[in-house]
């Protein structure tokens, strides 16, 4: 991709390798990407607890006529903008995002507890994350 | 004339979900208005279980993340390790590698072919995949001691060198006639044809927006093959097998050309490594292996589309953050889209031509 012409349009990023970081704006910055280049996958969405500044997305673009992965990087706290209008498959990632840390995107009505059973409390991948549900076995003491 | 809609539950204990899925059908009549599928029975947090472990003992978890082709998340994982340390695999490795990642393709096709045809009610062919599957099992269960979760790559190589090179041999020559064999009962059988043909259209643009990977997206006419520019591939002459009809019938022919063309891989892996001398591998020793700091990343193209490993390291020995990317997960998702409008009858028929395995989808 033509990284001088995206840095003219979204000024407020940094490259880093293949890995594009942004702070905000990520639905613009993914139809840009996706309507000036050859992007056409999104092999997944990546989310990794940073514990102290919040919780990093990574969108993995992939162009199958250029050979070519991209990362698109954003720190949220948890709130985010949903891209399923762009991406069908962005469905599944967000909800298997919401499931596990807890991050609820805008714009997806159909967020629920995938793995984890409907009452199910807090969210387990995120760093800050405390096991202590009673319907556990090794839980048994905290609870009559 | 009012008409009822009707909502139905299918699974989660149906025979041919191949493992535990429930679809939530909403029927008008017999056509299929709406599907929700529902995962998350056989949820075993792999990824949570990463961060706890150390990456050698994470080692034997992952062939059970798809139990149908454990050598290729094991793959994937030796790869990542490789990766964050240089390791340079040697020819030999690569090609034992190769030659077990496409047995162990072939092995998960020919289980589907047979479970698929059972979805559709043809039981013999079922006996005839899993007896030739079976060879295959035994010459693993030979080399590795295990049927199904090998545990035999490991960082920097394989545990220990590759023997019994004859029952490859044999297992090479002997499955093409039996390929033979299966097409002659079922490729062309009428009532296999009144299935599949035309069911289950799965058109180009929605497979790249559902980000389906795989033989399901070869059968629609796209020639996507991650193997072509895999590094442990370079030097192997093999084309990627595409067929335009997009229906549940090319995604069976579109597999059984697979296994044809994997055996054209393994017979060239052979011939390699019949003449190769012995085994010299420098292998990484796990205690105490710590991944420099950094994000690293890794792919595959596993029998039910890709597979990627994305891995965090704070330079500890455990990993920070581990994520699997699995090919049924996004099948999974796309019966949403290709169950709709479609009769009850073929949903079966539709759903098994997906290669959707449970285990894979819930990790």
């Amino acid at each position: 991709m033509n990284w001088n012409e995206f840095q003219r349009v979204f000024s407020d990023c940094e490259l880093d390798g293949n890995k594009i970081i942004i702070k905000s704006k990520l639905h613009d910055v993914i139809s840009f990407v996706i309507n000036n280049y050859t992007y056409n996958i999104l092999k997944e969405i990546i989310a990794v607890d940073t514990a102290d500044k919040g919780i990093e997305l990574i969108y993995h673009l992939y162009s199958k006529d250029d050979e070519e992965d991209l990362f698109i990087s954003i720190v949220v706290q948890d709130e985010a903008e949903s891209i399923t209008d762009i991406f069908e498959s962005a469905k599944a990632d967000e909800n298997e995002i919401y499931d596990m840390f807890g991050i609820k995107f805008e714009g997806n009505e159909d967020l629920k507890r995938l793995y984890m059973p409907e009452d199910w409390k807090g969210f387990p991948l995120r760093k800050d994350y405390v096991q202590d549900d009673t319907r556990l076995a090794w839980n048994d003491n905290n609870e009559a | 004339m009012t008409t009822t809609r009707l909502k139905l539950n299918l699974g989660p204990q149906h025979p041919s979900t191949h493992g535990v899925l429930r679809l939530l059908l909403e029927l008008e009549g017999e056509k299929i208005i709406s599907c929700e599928p529902d995962i998350g029975y056989l949820h075993r947090g792999m990824e949570k279980m990463a961060e706890k472990m150390t990456y050698i003992q994470y080692l034997p978890l992952v062939d059970r993340i798809d139990y149908l082709a454990g050598f290729f998340y094991s793959e994937l994982l030796c790869r990542i390790v490789e990766q964050a340390l240089c390791i340079e695999l040697p020819d030999k490795v690569r090609a034992i590698r190769v030659m077990l990642l496409e047995m162990n393709r072939i092995s998960s096709h020919l289980l589907w072919i047979g479970a698929f045809l059972m979805d559709l009610g043809a039981v013999s062919p079922f006996f005839y995949a899993f007896r030739e599957r079976e060879m295959i099992l035994r010459y693993f269960e030979k080399l590795t001691g295990q049927r199904m979760m090998y545990n035999y790559f490991v960082f920097g190589g394989v545990r220990k060198d590759i023997d019994y090179l004859e029952d490859v041999e044999y297992i090479v020559s002997y499955l093409p006639q039996k390929l033979d064999e299966y097409e002659k009962i079922i490729t062309e059988n009428p009532i296999f044809l009144r299935r599949t043909e035309g069911k289950g259209i799965l058109e180009p643009d929605t497979a790249y927006s559902f980000a389906i990977t795989g033989a399901n997206l070869r059968a629609s006419g796209i020639d996507d093959d991650y193997r072509k520019s895999d590094y442990l591939y370079k030097g192997f002459d093999f084309k990627p097998i595409v067929l335009d009809n997009k229906d549940s019938w090319a995604r069976y022919k579109a597999r059984v050309l697979e296994i044809r063309e994997s055996l054209n891989i393994i017979s060239q892996a052979l011939d390699y490594l019949k003449k190769a001398d012995k085994l010299e591998q420098r292998l990484i020793n796990p205690i105490n292996l710590k991944l420099p700091q950094g994000d690293y990343s890794a792919e595959i193209e596993a029998p039910r589309g890709l597979a990627c490993c994305f891995v965090r390291s704070d330079g500890q020995e455990k990993p920070y953050r581990l994520k699997w990317r699995t090919g049924s997960y996004y099948s999974v998702n796309l019966l949403r889209e290709l169950l709709k409008g479609e009769y009850l009858n073929d949903a079966i028929a539709i759903a098994g031509s997906l290669d959707i395995i449970l285990p894979e989808v819930d990790k």
